[in-house]
C-alpha cells in the first residue's frame, strides 16, 4: 500500500494525516493541477457536484450514492471547505483522490477556496484548532491558487443509460432502448435509485429550427423538483452541442467566451472584482441582463446573458453550484443553466436535500463532437449538420438526490480532550 | 485586543463606574441622529477607545454583575444565596413592564405577516414585511411605551429624543436588505436599553443591589431574546457573520455572558464577578451537551435558554455542530471561569470585529468621541482579528486567537507558558517552531468584512451590501436598476 493510498484510507476513516503528509500532498497536487489549464476538458461520463462545505459525512454518502472513485469520475465545482465541522478532512480526501486518480477526479475552485474567506468562515479556525497551527491552511490555500477555474463536459449523451438499480422496479424502464424511446430528458432518483420524476424531450417542432415553439403546448407541470415555479422543464431547446460548462458561480460580463476565462492568471489569490472573481461569485436571477449582487462580489445575471453566452459558446448548459437550493438542483432559464448543490441539510439546520447531476457517455459513436470551445465561427460548414442534430439533443440528465448522512455514521471525539479558546484559559 | 477588553474587564474595578452614568434632568440635552462612524476596518482601533465603547462596556458589566447569586448575610451563621433563575417572579418596574408590553407588539407583528410560501432559498422574504410593519409603527409604540423621563427629556435643539433611540431599536431586529440576524444587531438593543439608562428611564439614581438591572435582563433581554428566536424560526433569518461551526452561536452572544453569570459562586454586593467557581447545585458545564438537562435549565438559565434553541434548530451531534460551546462544557474551574472566557471573547469577537460593529451607529449617548481614560491602542486592533499578523501559536489548545504582541493584560495568562499542551496527534509538531508571520496580502482589505451570512456568502471587503462603491464602471448604478454589462453588440466580432 502506498503512503497516498494509505493517507486516502485514513481520510476516508476522517482522521486527518499528519502535517508533513499534507505538506507533501499540496505539493503533488500543486504540480499536477499547474499543468491543468483554467478550464479543463473533461470527457463524459461524468458525476458533477456542488458545493461540500466540510459536510464529510455527507461527502461520504455522495460517494454512496454516486458510485466510488476511481469507478466514477467526478467534477467538484468548489467550496470544500468553510463552514462544516470537517473541512480538513473533505478537502484533504478529494485531493487525494485527485492526485491517486488524476483523469477521474476534477476539482474547479469555488469562491471559498481563499484565503480571505477561510478566514471569516472557518476553514483557517479548522486548521489552527486541528493542527495547532496555520501551517496546513497555508499549504492548503497555496493548492486553492492552482485550481481550475472551470470545465467544459463533451460527449454527454443526449439519452439516458438504465440506472444500475432501477431495472428491478416492475414500472419502471428497464431498457436503454426504452429511455431511448420515451426519449427522457430529465430523470430524478432518490433513495436506492426511486425514480421520483421524469421528464420527457420536447418534442420539436417540425421545422426543427424553428425557436418560438408556439404551437407546442404548455407543459402540465412545471418541472422536477428543483426547478421551482420558475424553473421550466419542457425540454431542452436551442442551441445546443452537448457541451456543458462548469463554473462555481457563473458569469461575468469581462467573458464573453469561454477563451476569454483561458487566457487569465489564475493562479493567484481571489480577487476582489474582475472575470475571475466573477466566475467564482456571481448568482443567476430574474432579472434582464447584469445586476449587482448582494454579495458584495460578482454580478447577478439573467436568461438572456446565459442565452447568448451558450449560443455564442456551442454550450448546451451552465452547471454551477454557489447557492443553497432546497431541493438539492434547480434548472433555469429554459433548462440552460442549472444549480447543482450537494451539502445535504446545510449548516446542521437547513433541512435541505443534495443532489449531483449524472451525465451519461454517448454510445453512438458520434457523441464526441469536435468542438471550438467557444470561438465562434471556427468551424466549418459541417457544422451545420452538426447543429441540427444537436438542436435537439442537448445531454440527457439524470439527479440523484440525497439526504444527510445518519447521525450514527459518525464517530464522537475522544472523550476528555476539549481543547479550549484562549479566552477561557 | 488585550489592551481593550482590559478596559471592559476593569469595568469591574472599584476605580471604574459600576453602572452607567445616569444624565441630569435639568440639564437641556442635544440629541443627535446616530451616524455610521466605523466604514472600514481602520476605524475599529478608535471605536474601542470611544466613549461609546467605554459605555457598552459598562452597560455589559452592569447587567452581567447583576445576575450573579449574591450571599444574603444575616445574622444567622449560615449564608444563604440568592439566585435569579429566569421563572423567578420579579417586582418589574413601570419602565420594565411598559418595555415588555413594547416587546409584545413587535412579536406581534410576526401574527400579522406569515412567511412566504412561494419559492425561496433560505431568508423569507415576509421578514422584509415584517420589518417594514414595525418600521411604520415604531414612532407610535416608542411614544407609547417609552417611559416619560425619556420622552419628555429636555431637548437642546430640533433633533428629539426619538431622533436618536429609534435607529438602535430598529437595529436590534436584523436586517431586512440581507434577511439575517446576528450579534450587531444585539448590541444595537443593548445600546437601545442604555440610552434609555441614560435618560432615567429606568431610574434616576443607581443603586448597588442590581434589582433593577435583573429586572431588564429577565424583563427585557431575555423577552427580547424570545422575540429574536421566534423571528429566526418564522423567517429563518440567516446567521450574521458566521464562522460556521467554528463560532460560538449562529445569532447570539449576550445570553451566554448573563447565563453563566447566573451560575456563578455567590458574591455581596459590593464584590466583583467570580472568576471562577460555580454556585453550589448549579448544574453543570458539560450538561449543555445533555438534552434532558438543557429541557430543564433552559427555563431558569440564558446560557441553557440559547443552547436550547440551538437544539431546536439543528440536527447532529452538538459537539459537531456546535464545536466551541461543546468545548467550553469542559472548563474544569467553573461558571466563574466560563463568564470571564465570555467577556473576553466578547470583547473580541463581537466589539473588536469589523463586520458586527461597522454598523453600530452613533450620537450623543453612544458617542463617537475619545474617552481619555481609554489606554492608547498600542496594535491594530482589526489586523490582530486577521491570521496573519501571528499565526503561531505555541499551544495547541490555545485555538483561534493568537496571543497578541504589545502590553498583556495582567488577567490574560501567557499562553504556551506553563500549560503542556495538548497537542492533537496527529499535529506533528517541529519543535522550537517559529513562524515567520505570515505575509498577508489580505490582511487590509480596503474595506474590511462584511455582514456574513448563512446560505450566501458575502464578500468580507464588501464594506456595505449596498453596492455601488464603483469599483467596476458597472458597479455605479443604483441597485434598483440592473445594469447592462458593457457588451456592445452581441455577435460582433473583434470585441476585447
Amino acid at each position: 500500500m502506498s503512503d497516498l493510498d494509505r493517507a486516502i484510507a485514513q481520510l476516508r476513516a476522517c482522521r486527518p494525516i499528519p502535517e508533513a503528509q499534507v505538506r507533501e500532498l499540496c505539493h503533488k497536487a500543486r504540480e499536477l493541477l499547474i499543468e491543468e489549464g483554467n478550464v479543463v476538458t473533461v470527457t463524459a461520463p461524468v458525476t458533477i457536484c456542488g458545493d461540500i462545505h466540510g459536510q464529510f459525512h455527507d461527502l461520504m454518502e455522495l460517494f454512496r450514492v454516486g458510485g466510488d472513485v476511481p469507478d466514477t469520475n467526478y467534477l467538484f465545482m468548489g467550496d470544500f471547505v468553510d463552514r462544516g465541522f470537517y473541512s480538513l478532512e473533505s478537502f484533504l480526501l478529494l485531493l487525494c483522490l485527485k492526485v491517486r486518480y488524476p483523469d477521474r477526479m476534477t476539482l474547479i475552485r469555488g469562491n471559498h477556496e481563499s484565503r480571505q474567506i477561510t478566514t471569516v468562515y472557518g476553514f483557517y479556525d479548522e486548521c489552527l484548532r486541528k493542527y495547532g497551527s496555520a501551517n496546513v491552511w497555508r499549504y492548503c490555500c497555496e493548492v486553492f491558487d492552482y485550481l481550475a477555474l472551470g470545465a467544459i463536459v463533451l460527449g454527454a449523451s443526449s439519452t439516458l443509460e438504465p440506472s444500475k438499480k432501477s431495472s428491478t422496479e416492475p414500472n419502471s424502464l428497464n431498457s436503454t432502448q426504452e429511455y431511448i424511446d420515451s426519449d427522457i430528458e430529465i430523470e430524478v432518483l432518490g433513495n436506492d435509485d426511486n425514480v421520483i420524476s421524469r421528464f420527457p424531450r420536447k418534442k420539436p417542432n417540425s421545422g426543427a429550427l424553428s425557436k418560438g415553439n408556439s404551437s407546442s403546448p404548455a407543459p402540465a407541470k412545471t418541472g422536477p423538483p428543483g426547478s421551482g415555479a420558475s424553473g421550466y422543464s419542457g425540454g431542452t431547446t436551442g442551441n445546443s452541442s452537448g457541451a456543458v460548462l462548469c463554473v462555481h458561480g457563473g458569469l461575468s460580463p469581462l467573458v464573453d467566451t469561454v477563451d476569454k476565462i483561458r487566457l487569465l492568471d489564475r493562479k493567484q489569490e481571489v480577487p476582489h472584482e474582475g472575470a475571475m472573481c466573477d466566475l467564482l461569485w456571481s448568482d443567476p436571477d430574474e432579472i434582464d441582463g447584469w445586476g449587482l449582487s448582494p454579495r458584495g462580489a460578482g454580478f447577478l445575471f439573467g436568461a438572456d446573458i446565459v442565452k447568448v453566452f451558450n449560443h455564442a459558446n456551442d454550450l448546451s448548459m451552465i452547471a454551477r453550484a454557489h447557492q443553497l437550493v432546497m431541493e438539492g438542483f434547480k434548472e433555469m432559464f429554459d433548462n440552460s443553466i442549472v444549480t447543482v448543490w450537494s451539502a445535504p441539510n446545510y449548516c446542521y439546520r437547513c433541512g435541505n436535500v443534495a443532489a449531483i447531476l449524472e451525465l451519461g457517455e454517448d454510445g453512438s459513436g458520434d457523441g464526441i463532437i469536435s468542438r471550438s470551445n467557444g470561438d465562434v465561427g471556427r468551424s466549418d460548414g459541417g457544422i451545420m449538420k452538426e447543429k441540427e442534430r444537436v438542436l435537439q439533443r442537448g445531454p440527457a440528465r439524470r439527479y440523484r438526490v440525497f439526504q444527510a448522512a445518519p447521525q450514527d455514521s459518525r464517530g464522537m471525539p475522544a472523550a476528555g480532550k476539549k481543547p479550549v479558546a484562549d479566552y477561557f484559559l | 485586543m488585550s489592551l481593550h477588553s482590559q478596559n471592559l474587564l476593569q469595568t469591574q474595578a472599584s476605580s471604574f463606574p459600576r453602572s452607567l452614568s445616569i444624565l441630569d434632568p435639568n440639564q437641556p440635552h442635544s440629541f443627535v441622529k446616530p451616524v455610521k462612524r466605523i466604514n472600514e476596518g481602520h476605524d475599529v482601533p478608535a471605536f474601542l477607545t470611544s466613549q461609546a465603547y467605554r459605555d457598552i462596556g459598562i452597560f455589559v458589566m452592569q447587567l452581567n454583575i447583576s445576575m450573579c447569586p449574591r450571599k444574603v448575610s444575616s445574622s444567622s451563621p449560615s449564608t444563604r444565596t440568592q439566585t435569579w433563575a429566569l421563572d423567578t417572579p420579579i417586582k418589574q418596574s413601570e419602565p420594565v413592564h411598559k418595555l415588555q408590553e413594547l416587546l409584545q407588539s413587535i412579536d406581534a407583528i410576526i401574527e400579522e405577516t406569515p412567511p412566504d410560501t412561494g419559492p425561496r432559498r433560505f431568508g423569507n422574504v415576509s421578514f422584509r414585511k415584517w420589518y417594514d410593519t414595525l418600521e411604520s409603527r415604531v414612532q407610535q409604540l416608542l411614544e407609547k411605551y417609552l417611559p416619560n423621563e425619556v420622552l419628555n427629556f429636555r431637548t437642546g435643539d430640533g433633533v428629539g429624543v426619538l431622533d436618536e433611540l429609534t435607529p438602535y431599536l430598529m437595529g436590534g431586529f436584523g436586517s431586512a436588505q440581507r434577511l439575517d440576524y446576528g450579534t450587531g444587531h444585539e448590541l444595537s438593543f443593548l445600546a437601545f436599553l442604555g440610552c434609555i439608562w441614560k435618560l432615567g428611564g429606568f431610574t434616576k439614581e443607581s443603586s448597588s443591589d442590581g434589582s433593577l438591572e435583573r429586572s431588564i435582563v429577565i424583563g427585557v433581554v431575555e423577552p427580547y431574546l424570545r422575540v429574536i428566536r421566534r423571528l429566526i424560526l418564522t423567517y429563518t433569518l440567516e446567521p450574521a457573520g458566521s464562522h460556521g461551526v467554528w463560532g460560538l452561536d449562529d445569532h447570539s452572544f449576550i445570553p451566554y455572558i448573563l447565563g453563566s453569570s447566573q451560575n456563578c459562586p455567590a458574591i455581596s454586593d459590593d464584590e466583583s464577578m467570580p472568576v471562577e467557581g460555580s454556585l453550589p447545585g448549579a448544574p453543570n458545564p458539560e450538561d449543555i451537551a445533555k438534552m434532558k438537562v438543557v429541557d430543564k435549565e433552559r427555563k431558569r438559565n440564558m446560557y441553557f435558554s440559547a443552547v436550547g434553541f440551538i437544539n431546536d434548530v439543528k440536527t447532529g451531534p452538538f459537539w459537531e455542530h456546535s464545536p466551541i460551546l461543546f468545548d467550553i462544557s469542559g472548563i474544569r474551574s467553573g461558571w466563574g471561569k466560563i463568564n470571564k472566557g465570555m467577556i473576553k471573547m466578547y470583547n473580541a469577537e463581537v466589539l473588536s470585529k469589523f463586520p458586527v460593529v461597522q454598523h453600530f451607529p452613533f450620537g450623543s449617548l453612544f458617542n463617537w468621541e475619545h474617552d481619555p481614560n481609554a489606554s492608547p491602542a498600542t496594535h491594530s486592533v482589526h489586523t490582530a482579528n486577521h491570521p496573519a499578523s501571528q499565526t503561531t501559536t505555541s499551544n495547541a489548545s490555545a485555538i483561534r486567537y493568537p496571543p497578541q504582541e504589545g502590553t498583556k493584560a495582567p488577567w490574560a495568562q501567557a499562553t504556551g507558558a506553563s500549560m503542556a499542551p495538548t497537542v492533537a496527534t496527529w499535529a506533528n509538531q517541529p519543535p522550537g517552531r517559529s513562524l515567520a508571520p505570515t505575509s498577508a496580502p489580505w490582511v487590509n482589505p480596503a474595506s474590511g468584512a462584511p455582514q456574513t451570512a448563512l446560505p450566501p456568502t458575502r464578500a468580507p471587503w464588501a464594506s456595505q451590501s449596498t453596492p455601488g462603491t464603483g469599483q467596476l464602471p458597472i458597479r455605479q448604478a443604483s441597485p434598483d436598476v440592473p445594469t447592462r454589462a458593457p457588451r456592445g453588440d452581441q455577435g460582433s466580432s473583434g470585441r476585447r
